[in-house]
């Protein structure tokens, strides 16, 4: 190999932007940089160029006929019973607790190997699908990284709080998530937990309760 | 896959999915967006076997595939309203949340890391640029790309395409290619910035 020096730092972006398109980064990585995407424009345009230049590149993948997974993705949208005889054990809670307004418009509820990465996700979604917040705990930081991924930050005099819901027990405030992303330090989770997402007035819940719950979901191994 | 081994042949991807059902998938698109479950039914029908091959290729385990395909419809029926049929088509954006979530689904199962302080990779220098670029690529240059391949060394041109349609991480392009790990990332970066000097030129 030859030893030509390293492409400038301001070509780091550009590189980033390509490394993130073809899959190259670890996972870590490519977080930081969809969270980037989020808020930087620019950085985003940097991702669209690279992957309208590599999309022909998508004509190679071969066509291979899919079981018939509908009814299985239906039920993890529309909450239906299964009626296909399940591969992965899953485990479903009740949301009854958390009130009419609830709703869980999808969650992810793969549950893998016990020598799986230990990071659990879910996705927080408000009934009509216009306010979706994806979250992801990382059991050896003993953090939740929730970002909003669709919809508004919250109306004036308002905040979004994220709340802790262990089976069996009543919501435990956990933060204010109003901004399109938060790191936020909490108790140790397990999968099964439940994270949901309120909406408040500014400051958070004045009595420790949340005020109008606006979607749950239920913390799945990835 | 075994195609002979000149670049040209190697990126023989001028191949397209065709126009018409990229608009039968875009119109399905916008009916899940308005909700209509039997809109995302047909659009099952209609993609789920490029999906679930795009799925299968990163992978590599039918179980897996079938388990990230669940995921990746769920996000479509999520997402449907985002997608944007004046940025680009149906099938791209579709392949893109597929190619997303199995990228991912591997690097959970398998994480490796690699030394970033290389190339600064994470400059956070805020880039001025305006976004002409990826809307002039979006509108129909989709052939250049395999032009500027012919340009690469062979190995970063073949890395580049196992990077993109097998999920290869650094790790494995860097055993696959007999490169040190510690400097796989600037050799592909090597790559990468000549295909930009070739596709901006």
């Amino acid at each position: 190999m030859s030893t030509r020096p390293p492409p400038p730092p301001d070509e780091g972006d550009d590189f980033l932007a390509a490394e993130y398109v073809l899959g190259v980064l670890s996972l870590p990585e490519r977080l930081a940089v969809e969270s980037r995407l989020r808020r930087e424009p620019a950085f985003a345009e940097k991702v669209a160029g690279w992957a309208a230049h590599f999309a022909p590149l998508d004509a190679e993948y071969p066509e291979e006929p899919a079981p018939d997974l509908m009814p299985a993705i239906e039920a993890r949208i529309f909450g239906r019973p299964q009626p296909v005889a399940e591969r992965i054990p899953r485990r479903r809670w009740v949301f009854a607790a958390l009130g009419a307004t609830a709703a869980v418009a999808a969650f992810g509820v793969y549950l893998t190997r016990s020598d799986a990465p230990r990071i659990l996700t879910t996705r927080i979604a408000a009934a009509d699908g216009a306010l979706i917040f994806q979250a992801r705990y990382s059991t050896d930081q003993n953090v939740v990284t929730i970002t909003r991924t669709s919809g508004p930050g919250p109306a004036v005099a308002h905040d979004y709080e994220l709340w802790i819901i262990a089976p069996g027990n009543p919501p435990t405030p956990a933060g204010l998530v109003s901004a399109a992303t938060r790191t936020l330090i909490v108790p140790k989770l397990s999968a099964g937990d439940t994270l949901a997402v309120s909406l408040e007035p500014a400051g958070g819940s004045p009595d420790g309760r949340p005020t109008k719950v606006l979607g749950a979901g239920v913390l799945s191994l990835t | 896959m075994n195609q002979a081994a000149s670049p040209a042949a190697l990126f023989n991807i001028e191949r397209d999915i065709p126009r018409m059902q990229d608009d039968q998938i875009a119109h399905l698109l916008k009916g899940v967006a308005g909700g209509d479950r039997m809109a995302f039914r047909a659009l099952y029908s209609a993609a789920s076997a490029k999906l679930y091959g795009v799925c299968l290729r990163i992978l590599r385990n039918r179980a897996d595939a079938e388990e990230a395909l669940q995921e990746v419809f769920t996000r479509i029926w999520i997402n449907a309203g985002r997608f944007d049929a004046d940025q680009g088509r149906a099938m791209t954006w579709l392949i893109s949340i597929a190619r997303n979530h199995s990228i991912d689904r591997l690097r959970s199962r398998r994480e490796e890391t690699i030394d970033s302080s290389e190339g600064d990779p994470f400059a956070m220098i805020p880039d001025p640029t305006p976004g002409a670029e990826a809307r002039a690529v979006a509108q129909g240059e989709a052939g250049r790309i395999s032009k500027c391949f012919e340009i690469l060394q062979p190995a970063q041109a073949a890395a580049i395409r196992g990077a993109y349609l097998d999920g290869l991480s650094y790790a494995e392009l860097a055993d696959r290619h007999a490169i040190p790990l510690n400097t796989v990332r600037t050799w592909l970066r090597r790559g990468l910035l000549r295909l930009k000097e070739c596709l901006a030129g």
